[in-house]
């Protein structure tokens, strides 16, 4: 993730976007109450995405000091990119930044998971969850959790932001670097795939 | 609850599908407790990024460039001054051509003429450097070789001008498509300048024993040679009348200006160019040798 990126179309929030600015220049100039702000105001819905993608809180909250510290790393680089006062800096939304590095970040850590598991990756992603996870899910009180951990990476992203999260489809889009329609298209997929496996769920019982 | 596609399985789930029921997680876990602290404190404890790489800008590139001109230009500069070029046989030109060419004040017709002058003029006469009066036999003989050596020299270049006019000649013909002179006819055409210029040789020869038999009498008698005196005309000349203006300016243009200029001239002053003329060359020939064709005007040499 680079200083790029920052002009999500994100609703305000409690770190206003007039402020994003001036909150980015402060983290340039090694403000560390500033960055203890923006913990306190973002630091539990990141942990909250991280951890509905991951499934797991301990990974969640790495992810989330990662994006922090990352933000913390390219703040001087933002700074010079988009100076306070300008045009450019009033479009700054910080949370939108932040909710697509721990998207990102997520996505990487189940692929590494996938990855080190040792089994072969598919010629071509299949979006009817895995047989294994259906079974899983029979299991009493990680039903949800099984559902989700079914989707492919990205599918599972949409419904963490979409379902919830309930961002807006623009700004989940922006999440996940993707325009509208195919965000759309991915989160019809996502949805169709969680039915299919809702319904073999719901065989097994 | 996000209002997204519609549809028979991919459309917006329900809050109180059985699916949504399914959905519900338990409420997440929170933060473990001094969370903000060790981000803080991992932020504090990271090095300072380090500046960015300096890739070349356009800048850097373009005075690296500028260098390397400057450079090349000092190289050339200091080659050309200490005769290096010339000596690699590398045209030069000076500062007042380049100007010229530079500003567009370059006359064509001058250059032109300039550049052809070695061809009209077979070669440039190089002076023979006496630096001190002659007048020891030895020292007249030391004259002697120099300027045989510069007149073969300035023989050698009027050859290698010929054969390069004939050459030019040819190709130029053709290259326009027109007849090119076959093989007999270029051996005919060398045959005839051989001729001329052995007749020319002759001709010289005897006027440089003429002249030289006086230089020797004259450093016999043990007078010194000057400068003047080495490079003085022929006998005949000096009892010619002061040549008038109009034949001086016609003497220095090329042939075909010269036969321009004489073509202008009114009738009288043509005539009296003309007169001088036959002058000059009767005054050039020995008295014994009868008069040649080429000396008549109509070719306005």
């Amino acid at each position: 993730m680079t200083a790029a990126g920052l002009h999500l179309p994100s609703a305000p929030d409690a770190a206003a976007s007039g402020s994003d600015a001036t909150q980015i220049q402060r983290l340039a100039a090694r403000d560390a109450g500033v960055l203890r702000r923006v913990v306190d105001v973002h630091a539990a819905r990141l942990h909250r995405i991280a951890w509905r993608m991951t499934g797991d809180a301990a990974e969640a909250e790495d992810i989330v000091q990662e994006a922090l510290l990352r933000l913390w790393d390219l703040a001087p680089a933002m700074a010079a990119r988009y100076p306070a006062g300008s045009r450019r800096a009033a479009d700054i939304r910080l949370g939108g930044w932040l909710q697509r590095v721990v998207t990102n970040l997520s996505i990487d850590r189940l692929r590494r998971i996938r990855r080190l598991s040792g089994t072969d990756v598919p010629e071509r992603m299949d979006d009817a969850p895995l047989a294994d996870a259906v079974a899983e899910a029979c299991e009493e009180g990680a039903r949800a959790r099984a559902l989700i951990a079914a989707l492919p990476e990205r599918q599972r992203a949409a419904i963490v932001l979409t379902y919830y999260e309930e961002l807006p489809n623009a700004e989940a889009a922006a999440a996940l670097d993707m325009n509208l329609k195919a965000f759309e298209s991915l989160l019809h997929r996502a949805r169709a795939a969680l039915r299919l496996a809702f319904a073999v769920q719901e065989g097994c019982r | 609850m996000n209002l997204g596609i519609k549809g028979p399985d991919g459309g917006p789930i329900p809050p109180d599908s059985p699916l949504a029921r399914a959905l519900a997680l338990p409420p997440e876990a929170p933060l473990s407790a001094g969370f903000a602290d060790r981000v803080v404190a991992a932020a504090e404890a990271r090095p300072v990024p380090l500046p960015k790489l300096r890739r070349g800008s356009g800048w850097r590139a373009g005075r690296r460039l500028a260098i390397g001109l400057a450079g090349i230009a000092a190289l050339a500069s200091a080659a050309a001054a200490t005769g290096l070029l010339r000596q690699l046989a590398v045209p030069v030109p000076s500062a007042g051509t380049v100007w010229a060419h530079l500003s567009g004040t370059a006359k064509s017709a001058p250059a032109k003429a300039a550049k052809r002058a070695p061809v009209e003029t077979p070669a440039a006469p190089a002076k023979v450097e006496i630096e001190e009066s002659i007048d020891t036999p030895e020292e007249l003989a030391e004259a002697f070789r120099r300027a045989d050596t510069l007149r073969a020299d300035r023989r050698a270049e009027r050859l290698r001008i010929i054969d390069q006019r004939i050459a030019g000649e040819i190709e130029r013909r053709s290259a326009a498509g027109l007849r090119v002179p076959s093989a007999q006819e270029v051996a005919r055409l060398r045959e005839r300048i051989a001729a001329a210029e052995a007749l020319r040789e002759q001709r010289a020869d005897a006027r440089v024993a003429a002249r030289r038999e006086v230089l020797q009498r004259k450093v016999e008698a043990g007078e010194a040679i000057t400068r003047e005196d080495f490079a003085a005309p022929p006998r005949g000349l000096r009892d010619l009348p002061e040549a008038s203006a109009a034949f001086e300016r016609l003497r220095r243009v090329p042939p075909r200006e010269r036969r321009a200029a004489l073509q202008a001239m009114p009738a009288e002053e043509r005539g009296a160019v003309l007169e001088e003329f036959r002058t000059l060359r009767a005054a050039l020939n020995p008295p014994t040798t009868p008069p040649s064709p080429e000396a008549q005007p109509k070719s306005g040499d």
